[in-house]
């Protein structure tokens, strides 16, 4: 980095907050994939102005700017491929105002999830979408992923809950989008357009989120079955019955061989095990979803089911899926967590997919995932310092996107394209798709600051 | 092929396991303070990882994040990947030690030991008036933070232990030296074989230590084996104390600081929660208890080379005994008890006191007509 540029920053946000130690910029060179790049330097800005006075210097000298939370990316959506300066959000972590009148709460981009959760409790509120990273993602990285969760399939996903936004653009000029009301259609969703976007087009400052009451009663059932077939027509059964789950989740035969084999939990090796959660106001409420729901495992065939009656048994019955990341990690040194998505219809077509998969390529894929949005987490775990299995880990990915969209399905369902997945872009989206995509952004970010080079946006 | 470095053959596979998920922010003193991710286990693994590539080496460059660490294995306690990073810098530290790269206050820890009994470089032990060197059915082991800095709290386990009647004595005890494991060197096996001489020749069949950390060295270390073969059992006060009928109540709004060394380390939660619920009823748990405990920002030779954010930690945990309400903080660890006090601020009109001498001071009170 250039000393004047070095300067620049330092008068921006004070020597303080800059550094470009050797310890950061490891830190920083890499999330929760396997992407590796060092920045230049990192800067920990506190306000709204450093921010954009740091953009419109990037804007000038061109160099790249990257915004980061907690780090949590699976997609490489935050390393730094083309170095620059990462610009860390996490100080910048106030709720800034809860207003259970109004339904909404509005905070800066470095709240962790878990903060706003314990914040809104007491309220009797809640922020949904929930992902499994919670205690440490930052509110600011959820909304540029559009992060999901377990409750997806009721709940919907972060891109449900955002009303509005304080965006930096690259020129350093201040956006406001959207608003405080439930309702808006006031000029073009420029807020949507921000959501998901992977902090190609603008640093959010300030993020305006809807938050629910949350439903005090939950029950949760499990059902296994031997044949995966069965557990998919459940799901699907169960997906039109009218009852929504708030939680509806597949564990694979080759999970629960992994667990069997690293835990003495001795889970049964059925071909799929689905875990169902429902929630309400009432225990009857909650009762009356549950036992339509067991009804239709049992019409197609589970082998078993339980029902817990306590909060200790529900958590039990929880065990085999809430294990799964852990046993997944340590099957070996490396990790690609993929999160693709297919129509619910599709889900057991896919399992069976990913199982040939492994056989072929001969790999392990434990497979997890929301079904109830049809949204599976293939794990590929892999000893990332044998180049001949890196090969086979990176053909069996390619055929996995492929498989995926001639289901109708997508690459990805709440974690991003990031560097993981730009590759594969084209694969989802034509010539015509992808056009757009870029005239967006280079009518955001003409200078192509904004964490160049993911989404394939540069092609 | 041989790996350049000791450590990398002890924990290549550990290190290359940490998948980057980032989880340990959420429980990282360090970087619950700082917000700082290099300072976090993610963060430390990283660099370790390029050393173990051979993109970069060992060096004064790295001292900042290797060394502050507390050891607290908050981290490891919720590690997906069981990745245990305390243990992994502790070897770590051992090699920047041996290429000379090492922070000057750990440094001055091992030379301190090198020529006093305590790792306070003082002269003269306190003398608390009690006995040393007698035969007795127990040695109660003090600690050096018991014996130079915290003596009140000395003082008071003593008045208590008396009043219960326990046979004990004092030993002419030196450093139990643990710490220097901690900080890249090895236990001093002359202080270990002091040590142990000195037990055995009381006679007595249980040592009681004050400090976990002790406990924690005698029951683990190999330099301390002896002590195990012969027989001999070693708890700590807390552990000694649960059967005891203390017969004194408040109706004080109280709550409990899990200390590292006792609680993750030792896995001791219930004990010290059984001794403080029969004398205070309105006892309250802090948003982080048991395993996931916040470090007071003590450990790991972090108060003496990193003493502003070692204060710093120790507020965050004061401000979860506000949130609760609580009139005073117990805690069953001298170390914690002093770098706590050390970081109260006026406003704040709790007590801190170690679990003995809150009892000690309502049996005092109600004895009082």
């Amino acid at each position: 980095m250039k000393p004047e540029i070095k300067q620049h920053l330092i008068g921006i946000v004070g020597s303080e907050n800059l550094t470009d130690s050797l310890i950061d910029l490891i830190a920083y060179s890499k999330d929760a994939s396997e992407f590796k790049h060092r920045p230049d330097a990192a800067v920990w800005p506190t306000a709204t102005e450093q921010i954009s006075a740091i953009l419109k210097l990037a804007n000038q000298e061109k160099f790249p700017v990257i915004a980061r939370g907690a780090g949590t990316s699976l997609a490489g959506l935050v390393v730094p491929q083309q170095g620059g300066v990462i610009l860390d959000l996490s100080r910048m972590n106030r709720i800034i105002d809860i207003r259970i009148e109004d339904r909404l709460a509005v905070v800066q981009p470095g709240v962790v999830y878990a903060d706003l959760e314990r914040a809104l409790a007491p309220h009797g509120f809640f922020f949904p979408p929930d992902p499994a990273s919670g205690t440490v993602c930052t509110l600011g990285g959820n909304v540029a992923t559009n992060a999901g969760g377990i409750r997806g399939a009721k709940y919907g996903t972060t891109r449900d809950y955002v009303l509005g936004l304080e965006v930096v653009l690259p020129n350093g000029e201040v956006l406001r989008t959207g608003s405080k009301c439930m309702k808006s259609v006031s000029g073009y969703d420029l807020t949507r357009l921000f959501v998901g976007s992977e902090g190609t087009l603008g640093v959010f400052t300030e993020i305006t989120l809807k938050i629910n009451p949350k439903p005090p009663v939950s029950r949760t059932a499990l059902a296994t079955f031997a044949v995966l077939e069965d557990a998919g027509r459940a799901v699907g059964e169960v997906m039109h019955s009218g009852i929504l789950p708030r939680a509806l989740e597949v564990v694979d035969q080759q999970t629960l061989v992994a667990i069997n084999q690293n835990t003495n939990l001795n889970l049964p090796e059925v071909e799929a095990l689905l875990v169902v959660e429902t929630d309400g106001y009432t225990m009857e409420e909650n009762d009356f979803q549950l036992t339509k729901i067991m009804d239709i495992f049992k019409k197609h065939h589970a082998t078993d089911i339980k029902k817990a009656e306590t909060q200790k048994e529900a958590e039990a019955l929880w065990t085999a899926r809430k294990s799964a990341y852990g046993v997944m990690a340590r099957i070996n040194y490396n990790l690609f967590v993929e999160d693709l998505t297919v129509p619910i219809s599709k889900v057991p077509d896919m399992l069976r997919v990913i199982a040939d998969l492994a056989k072929r390529y001969d790999l392990k894929i434990p497979t997890v995932g929301h079904v109830g949005d049809g949204n599976l987490h293939p794990v590929i775990s892999f000893d990332g310092t044998k180049p001949e299995e890196v090969k086979r880990v990176e053909k069996a990915s390619e055929e996995l996107f492929r498989r995926v969209i001639e289901m109708g399905g997508t690459l990805t369902g709440e974690h991003g394209i990031g560097l993981a997945k730009a590759p594969f872009m084209h694969f989802e989206h034509d010539e015509v798709a992808m056009g757009v995509m870029r005239s967006l952004k280079r009518l955001f970010d003409p200078n192509n600051i904004l964490n160049p080079g993911k989404m394939a946006l540069e092609g | 092929m041989e790996a350049k470095y000791p450590f990398a053959e002890k924990f290549r596979d550990q290190i290359l396991r940490c998948s980057s998920c980032g989880f340990c922010r959420a429980v990282c003193p360090v970087f619950g303070l700082t917000k700082r991710p290099a300072f976090n286990a993610r963060g430390k693994m990283l660099v370790l990882k390029e050393v173990l590539d051979g993109t970069i080496e060992l060096s004064d460059e790295l001292i900042e994040t290797l060394f502050q660490c507390t050891t607290c294995a908050s981290c490891a306690n919720q590690c997906p990947s069981g990745v245990n990073p305390p243990e992994i810098i502790k070897e770590v530290r051992k090699d920047m030690v041996h290429i000379g790269s090492c922070h000057p206050a750990f440094k001055g820890m091992n030379q301190v030991l090198q020529s006093h009994t305590n790792i306070y470089g003082e002269e003269a032990p306190a003398d608390f008036e009690r006995h040393r060197n007698k035969k007795a059915k127990c040695v109660y082991f003090i600690g050096c933070v018991g014996s130079y800095r915290q003596d009140e709290a000395t003082t008071a386990t003593l008045n208590l232990l008396d009043r219960l009647s326990v046979d004990y004595t004092l030993i002419d005890e030196v450093c139990c030296s643990g710490v220097l494991e901690d900080v890249g060197y090895e236990i001093n096996q002359d202080m270990a074989k002091k040590n142990m001489e000195l037990i055995l020749a009381t006679g007595a069949r249980t040592v009681i230590t004050g400090c976990p950390y002790c406990s924690r060295t005698f029951n683990k270390k190999p330099q301390y084996g002896q002590l195990k073969s012969e027989g001999i059992e070693v708890v700590h006060l807390s552990q000694f104390l649960k059967d005891f009928d203390l017969n004194v109540k408040t109706d004080k709004r109280v709550t409990y600081h899990d200390p590292c060394d006792l609680g993750r380390h030792c896995g001791i939660y219930e004990e010290p929660r059984e001794l403080i619920r029969k004398i205070a009823p309105n006892f309250v748990e802090l948003r982080h208890n048991r395993a996931t405990a916040l470090c007071c920002g003590a450990g790991g030779g972090v108060r003496g080379a990193y003493a502003k954010n070692s204060i710093g930690m120790a507020r965050l945990r004061l401000e979860e005994v506000e949130e609760v309400g609580a009139e005073v903080l117990l805690t069953e660890c001298n170390s914690c008890v002093h770098n706590l006090n050390n970081a109260k601020v006026r406003a704040q009109n709790f007590k801190i006191y170690t679990t003995p001498q809150f009892v000690n001071q309502l049996l005092s009170q109600a004895k009082r007509p």
